[in-house]
């Protein structure tokens, strides 16, 4: 599905990254593998450092610090606050929504519009659009996407699957209405009868969670891990991005009318630097335009890796420049999601750590 | 082409590797392993097979050839 929107723009971006950091080398004795296959994997797959929340922190947690950091210094206004859009897997409850958590905790005002959205790795397309969708209104001037997820605290030690590559993170962008009326074109495409290549089985009512569904198991593959842990069919997940991203980039660009080389930047999200590389082959696109080293120093954060690698590679060159760039989002849905759009000239855009409680 | 074979051995840790082999009866003939495989041949011969290609091969031999079909496409 092709959208198409005018007159808007990411005015700003904050990502926030727990300061607590775990390596791979330290876990592989968790893993029921030997070394030298471990050793590989890592190799393989650009696994390294990866950043985790520590015991107990939530979304909300996250969210807020990063709110409060931008209040103080003063690139944020807690009363123009039109919308407040959450995208998270892994809220601080069932109920109530984590956004309203978070507009309570920031006592934020009541004349607001705040919703969560169930959205994985493609989540941070998805939530732009419904921000792009919110600004169509006259009452909503600007929208906060928040998205944020602590998925380690859903996935196993001893899953080498899933584990070494997860990474907790949070991002706060700014969107609002702009004078310069350049389009900005989106693609969307979901298939709910793949939905189960990507879950945590437990939890909600299908499942409830029980002293049963929080033991571990091997299920055949050297890997425990419980119905209460994220589950991951790794092989189903590579073949579905390598065959539905190419063409889904193609149909944007299409769609856009801008050639492959036209695009500065690929800011694709970062499952691990074997696939990115891999979607840079099939497409043509030079490695260097496609930045793939997220998940070696944070992990995989979900919705918030495509903040993270503009974050964490691009912040200084978003204030003054503006690039041409083509964001992609793939995951759990399944759901893929792209958009090309003129990126820069930000009134923001950063990257700070989450500290860790001090252990007093 | 000539160290095709070595570069697969070294991938599946076997000491040395011939076209007649089984790949589904070696030890490591696992997803990483041919995540390793595809990684190996897009760099060393710009040739890119997918993980269902790769899993379909059944012996060493197989695989080469389709190396080297596709190299001559």
């Amino acid at each position: 599905m092709n959208f198409a929107f005018h007159g808007k723009r990411i005015s700003g971006l904050l990502a926030i990254a727990p300061a607590n950091e775990s390596s791979f080398l330290d876990e592989m004795k968790n893993f029921d593998f030997p070394v030298n296959r471990s050793l590989k994997l890592k190799e393989v797959m650009g696994y390294d450092k990866h950043r985790l929340v520590q015991e107990g922190i939530c979304v909300s947690d996250l969210a807020v610090y990063g709110m409060e950091y931008l209040f103080n210094r003063g690139v944020l206004d807690r009363d123009r606050i039109d919308a407040l859009i959450l995208v998270t897997q892994s809220p601080d409850h069932l109920m109530p929504p984590t956004s309203s958590i978070i507009q309570g905790r920031l006592n934020l005002q009541h004349d607001m519009f705040c919703v969560d959205i169930n959205q994985g790795c493609a989540g941070f397309i998805v939530g732009l659009i419904e921000a792009f969708l919110l600004l169509e209104q006259p009452a909503i001037r600007q929208v906060v996407l928040v998205n944020a997820d602590v998925l380690s605290r859903k996935t196993s030690p001893r899953d080498r699957n899933s584990y070494p590559l997860v990474g907790d993170a949070a991002s706060i962008t700014v969107v609002e209405r702009s004078d310069d009326d350049c389009a900005i074109y989106a693609n969307l495409k979901m298939d709910g009868t793949r939905r189960e290549a990507l879950m945590i089985p437990a939890g909600g009512m299908r499942m409830p969670a029980t002293a049963a569904t929080a033991v571990l198991q091997d299920v055949g593959d050297k890997n425990l891990r419980a119905k209460d842990h994220l589950c991951m069919d790794g092989s189903a997940v590579f073949n579905f991005v390598q065959v539905e991203v190419p063409p889904m980039i193609e149909t944007l660009l299409a769609a856009a009318g801008v050639s492959m080389q036209s695009v500065d930047w690929f800011l694709f999200h970062q499952p691990n630097r074997f696939m990115l590389h891999k979607l840079a082959d099939r497409m043509s696109i030079p490695y260097a335009k496609m930045p793939s080293n997220v998940v070696e120093q944070f992990g995989n954060s979900s919705g918030v890796t495509i903040p993270m690698v503009i974050a964490s590679n691009l912040a200084a060159r978003m204030l003054g420049e503006q690039f041409c760039a083509c964001f992609a989002g793939f995951g759990v849905g399944l759901t893929w999601g792209s958009m090309l759009l003129s990126l820069g000239n930000m009134n923001f855009c950063e990257l700070i750590d989450y500290p860790n409680e001090s252990l007093q | 082409m000539e160290h095709i074979y070595a570069q697969l051995a070294e991938i599946l840790e076997l000491e040395q590797l011939t076209a007649d082999v089984v790949l589904a009866e070696c030890e490591y003939w696992d997803s990483l392993t041919v995540l390793s495989i595809i990684a190996m041949l897009g760099a060393s011969y710009g040739v890119h097979l997918t993980a269902t290609e790769v899993r379909g091969m059944t012996s060493a031999g197989d695989l080469v050839a389709a190396v080297q079909h596709r190299r001559e496409q």
